[in-house]
């Protein structure tokens, strides 16, 4: 049994025909025991002591000025919570993590239905474009911002010095206020949206055919079928990649750390960092933990709305 | 590497569920439209390549060379120089190492512990299974960013900070991939174990001997993930990870980089070789990754 | 992001079925991690016979030169100790580290910091206490040490550090420019002067050279100078509870030097980095207030320059300034051997300061500045009595080098030689800043 290199059951998914394999689970069901708990019982284990277990100590350092330097730790009831939430830097922070994510999330979706567009329809070049358009993605972060950094260097730098080529005075990319953030967004949609484009491509590939034929029958263009067709039939598709991309864009961190360390002038730190700071650089462990409960409540919801679409489409 | 299409994966956009698309596309005439199409095509695909070709050419030219403006993509003299320069200093190789250990503790471990509770939770009854489940699917929603304090401190209590286990082991709680595993055993219909039962076999005997061998695909895509995930993770090992000896690659390669100073060459050499575990991996296993994304994103 | 979306517990989720896996990974995977067991024991539990010596340090620039030289110095006389020395970023990431690594327990035997920034590190928690008796053994004591700097390395009543430096903001001298402007004495020593008029009238003599400014400041960072104007005429800075103490007159007459010498064009109004050296450097001005450690930079450009104590202007000495020090982390187990090793790099370090002195630096050991050596060494010697007139500032978990009071004050101090405030505005915000700092409850 084991040489089966086709599994029968999986090849009908939960999902398409949901009434079969999900009839079997009651069927199968046996009376109470303990077998199953065993099987479980590793992972819980995993799961309360490396999460459970620091997301609840976690709520309870807010109440306290624990610091990492150790020390004699008191309750201080609210105080971090409300230095929390009257702190200009924490709102500035908010801010830039917003701005992240209202510049990244459209520029990644747009261009990835773009790339998977071309790779679509110039089939015969599938493989090179596969490669070229994802490779990014498996890249370290450090590698990127390592090449990107270089790239972005104002005055020895890939892009100003082609500028140059032309008589024209590059900007300073990454050390200036007024484009560090851009600068940033590009070097992260290089990196990452080729996780969006295999998506998009898969949906765009699962079209069923005839639909275009018919289509094509009718004398439909080439830009009518993918206007009348392509686009609304992956209208789910481009939700689920906005919502995705929203919660990634939303916990950004280490890129913008390693390229610019939150500068110049604070003008790209995001939360993440500003808890790391609070954390680890000013030792707050209170503090940061209070930060770091507000921007979770921020997170789970956004995630909530993405659980909704999902269910949305399920009912 | 696969160039036919990937397999058009089974999706729940509908009620049809579609056959797979022949492998080749239909022959064609070049129209005026395909040639531009084509052209455009390859010009993006280039142009996306070029920060990689780059970071290549910039690393095999001599120091002198990397700065000089206006940027030339073919070196004058090419050389390894700056490669054997970075591999001498023996950091990489040494972070490749402790990237490669943790990884296959991660993905082992991963794999282990989701494949168990999956399965006891697709195929078992237990007091409390309704409330434990539960509170496994309500951890997908907590963001792991935002527990690095009090990990980073029950770290420092279990003495973890700075060894292998302690950039492993928080990494290893994936509930996301129980569900999945879960929902992938409940569509395997029950007759294929009541057989092997029948012959005597026991629940772990079940699992290792029917549902495992049924679940490959599953298993490797889940598998992949967690490696490519594990492989490239930053901050968790950034925070964990002092000592310059126990840092991954991607650690290594942010935090003590600094030293080479303005020698792009030795950077970019780096770089590349940063990139090159995991592109190799990439090669290799592209097409388990392209459709283990693609299943990803559909099945949601 | 995305990546760090399902890092380190989630990664993006393939549900269902995908493509057909004729590779047998879970097989290859479990093969793999047989192998990886085997071997994934820490570095530090192996056995090597060698005494392991991890030394952590933050010199990125032309000091950073001089230690790598004494670094390999050390590695060949000592071939029975397995020496590792890593530079992390300088500022805030090193000294994160530091703290992380101790609370840890795993971190460095030995790191170097800036003695004004040991409270910040919770000496007796992050910091392990130094046997002054191990030390002695090694020759280090309060004997060969200036005994203000020693005072600095004790935190209730233990030593904590090894002073290896001094750094100071001194002056330097463009030698040409400043024998234009007859300024300098037969032994070309600038003449000496005090007060602050006098100040200002050797700068326009000089400003009638070079037709630019007479020094060359920075003015990005300005605290220093801040500070050393202050305590020129004996400005005390009283940190409490929650409540301060400094003397606003004389804070403003510091600040008034500030503000006149930009104001009256003997000084850039805008200055930073590598800025302030070129000026001096190309003769834009004919002095420099800056750190010792630009004495390389200097060196670099090829000028005839010297340098001299920070000007008088309040009728003394008193500069600003600072000390490298080695720490030793806290760890968990903290073993005998290596910390033996530690204290004797330290020991040889120190015995070994006149290298570190041609990077500018004073060096704490006092047997190297008092040598026949350091006194050939030019133009460091010039200044070796800086030493003595170094002022620290007043001990808060946010003061000293790259501190956080370092960083803010910035703020209102820049603009007074923008001009932008005046020096009253100045320091009402100096204020604000300080007291803010005051109201976050220490970390430590």
């Amino acid at each position: 049994m084991t040489q089966n290199t086709q599994a029968p059951a999986p090849r009908t998914a939960p999902g398409s025909a949901p009434a079969a394999p999900r009839g079997l689970v009651d069927v199968r069901r046996r009376p109470s025991s303990w077998t199953g708990l065993w099987f479980v019982l590793p992972f819980l284990a995993f799961y309360a002591v490396f999460l459970l277990w620091p997301a609840i100590v976690g709520f309870g350092y807010t109440f306290t000025d624990r610091s990492l330097a150790g020390g004699d730790v008191s309750f201080i009831g609210l105080d971090n919570w409300s230095e929390t939430l009257t702190d200009s830097d924490m709102y500035d922070s908010l801010w830039n993590t917003l701005w992240f994510t209202v510049l990244s999330v459209p520029l990644m979706v747009v261009l990835a239905l773009g790339m998977a567009l071309l790779t679509d329809h110039a089939r015969r070049l599938g493989w090179f474009l596969r490669l070229s358009f994802f490779a990014p993605f498996v890249l370290p972060v450090t590698v990127m911002t390592l090449i990107w950094g270089w790239m972005y260097n104002p005055s020895l730098g890939l892009f100003n010095g082609t500028l140059s080529r032309f008589g024209i005075e590059g900007p300073e990319w990454l050390f200036s206020e007024d484009t560090a953030m851009f600068s940033v967004v590009a070097a992260t949609a290089w990196w990452q949206v080729g996780f969006n484009y295999l998506l998009y491509l898969a949906a765009m590939q699962s079209i069923p055919k005839d639909v275009y034929e018919a289509a094509a029958i009718d004398g439909a263009g080439v830009w009518q079928r993918i206007g009348r067709i392509t686009l609304p039939m992956l209208a789910r598709t481009t939700a689920l990649i906005a919502v995705l991309q929203l919660i990634g864009s939303l916990r950004v961190f280490e890129q913008i750390y390693l390229m610019t360390m939150g500068g110049p002038n604070f003008a790209t730190r995001t939360v993440i960092q500003y808890i790391y700071d609070s954390g680890f650089v000013g030792l707050r462990i209170g503090l940061a933990s209070s930060m770091a409960y507000v921007f979770m409540v921020l997170i789970i919801a956004a995630s909530i709305a993405q659980f909704r679409l999902f269910s949305r489409k399920e009912g | 590497m696969a160039t036919s299409t990937p397999p058009a994966p089974r999706t729940a956009q509908g009620p049809a569920t579609t056959a797979p698309r022949p492998a080749a596309p239909r022959r064609r005439r070049w129209s005026v439209g395909s040639v531009a199409l084509y052209t455009v095509a390859s010009l993006a695909a280039i142009v996306w390549f070029a920060p990689l070709l780059w970071a290549f050419a910039t690393s095999v030219k001599p120091e002198g060379e990397t700065t000089v403006m206006p940027p030339t993509w073919l070196p004058d003299n090419a050389t390894f120089e700056a490669y054997t320069s970075v591999l001498g200093r023996g950091d990489i190789l040494r972070w490749t190492m402790n990237s490669l250990i943790t990884t296959v503790i991660v993905t082992v471990l991963t794999l282990v512990l989701c494949v168990l509770a999956a399965y006891g939770f697709s195929r078992f009854d237990f007091r409390g299974r309704p409330g434990l489940f539960a509170l496994i699917i309500g951890g997908i929603l907590i963001p792991p960013q935002t527990l690095i304090v009090p990990q980073f401190v029950l770290m420092t209590q279990l003495g973890m900070v700075d060894t292998y286990w302690g950039v492993a082991l928080p990494q290893v709680v994936a509930p996301v991939f129980v569900f999945i595993l879960k929902r992938f055993f409940d569509a395997i219909p029950r007759d294929y174990e009541d057989a092997a039962r029948l012959d005597g076999a026991g629940p772990v005997r079940v699992l290792w001997s029917v549902i495992l061998p049924l679940s490959r695909p599953i298993l490797t895509a889940v598998g992949i993930f967690t490696f490519i995930g594990a492989w490239n993770n930053f901050l968790w090992p950034f925070i964990v990870v002092n000592d310059p000896e126990m840092m991954t690659l991607p650690v290594g390669l942010g935090t003590a980089v600094g030293q080479y100073g303005i020698q792009y060459a030795q950077v970019m050499a780096s770089a590349v070789l940063g990139a090159l575990p995991l592109l190799v991996v990439f090669l290799l296993f592209q097409r388990h990754i392209v459709t283990g994304v693609a299943g990803a994103g559909i099945k949601g | 992001m995305r990546r760090a979306s399902r890092a380190p517990h989630a990664p993006p989720p393939p549900l269902a079925p995908v493509g057909p896996g004729r590779r047998a990974f879970v097989t290859g995977a479990l093969a793999t991690a047989g192998l990886a067991a085997a071997g994934c024991a820490p570095p530090d539990t192996l056995i090597s016979g060698e005494t392991r010596l991890r030394q952590w340090n933050l010199f990125a620039g032309g000091d950073g030169l001089r230690m790598i030289e004494m670094h390999d110095a050390y590695q060949a006389e000592h071939p029975g100790i397995d020496f590792r020395a890593t530079t992390f970023t300088w500022g805030a990431p090193f000294y994160t580290k530091v703290a992380m690594g101790a609370a840890g327990g795993r971190g460095a035997d030995i790191a170097t910091v800036h003695v004004s920034r040991l409270e910040s590190l919770a000496p007796g928690r992050l910091l392990d206490p130094i046997d002054p008796g191990l030390l002695a053994e090694f020759g280090i004591d309060d004997t060969v040490v200036l005994p203000n700097i020693w005072e600095k390395c004790f935190f209730d009543g233990q030593l904590y550090a090894i002073p290896i430096d001094t750094h100071v903001l001194i002056q330097y001298i463009n030698l040409d420019v400043c024998r234009q402007a007859g300024v300098l004495d037969a032994d070309d020593r600038l003449v000496e002067v005090s007060g602050v008029d006098a100040y200002f009238d050797l700068l326009r003599e000089i400003q009638g050279v070079t037709g630019d400014y007479g020094l060359s400041m920075d003015t990005w960072n300005p605290w220093s100078n801040f500070w050393a104007l202050y305590r020129q005429q004996d400005g005390e800075l009283v940190l409490g509870e929650d409540d301060f103490e400094m003397d606003d007159d004389k804070a403003l007459a510091a600040m008034d030097v500030m503000y006149r010498l930009a104001e009256e064009g003997l000084a850039p109004r805008h200055s930073r980095d590598a800025d302030t050296a070129a000026n001096i450097a190309n003769g834009h001005a004919g002095l420099m207030i800056h750190g010792n450690w630009e004495i390389p930079t200097l060196e670099a450009t090829g000028i005839e320059f010297s340098a001299t104590q920070f000007p008088a202007v309040f009728g003394n000495h008193r500069t600003r300034g600072d000390s490298h020090c080695y720490v030793f982390p806290h760890q968990r187990d903290r073993d005998p051997e290596r910390t033996r090793a530690a204290a004797e790099y330290a020991a040889w370090m120190l015995h070994n300061s006149l290298t570190w002195a041609g990077g500018g630096h004073i060096p704490a050991y006092q047997p190297v500045v008092e040598s026949a050596e350091y006194d050939a060494l030019h133009p460091q010697s010039e200044y070796r009595e800086a030493a003595e007139n170094v002022q620290f500032e007043p001990e808060a978990w946010f003061s000293g080098s790259a501190g956080r009071l370092q960083e803010e004050a910035a703020g209102a101090l820049t603009t007074l030689h923008q001009g932008t405030q005046t020096p009253e505005q100045a320091l009402d915000q100096l204020k604000g800043t300080i007291r803010n700092l005051l109201s976050v409850p220490s970390p430590v």
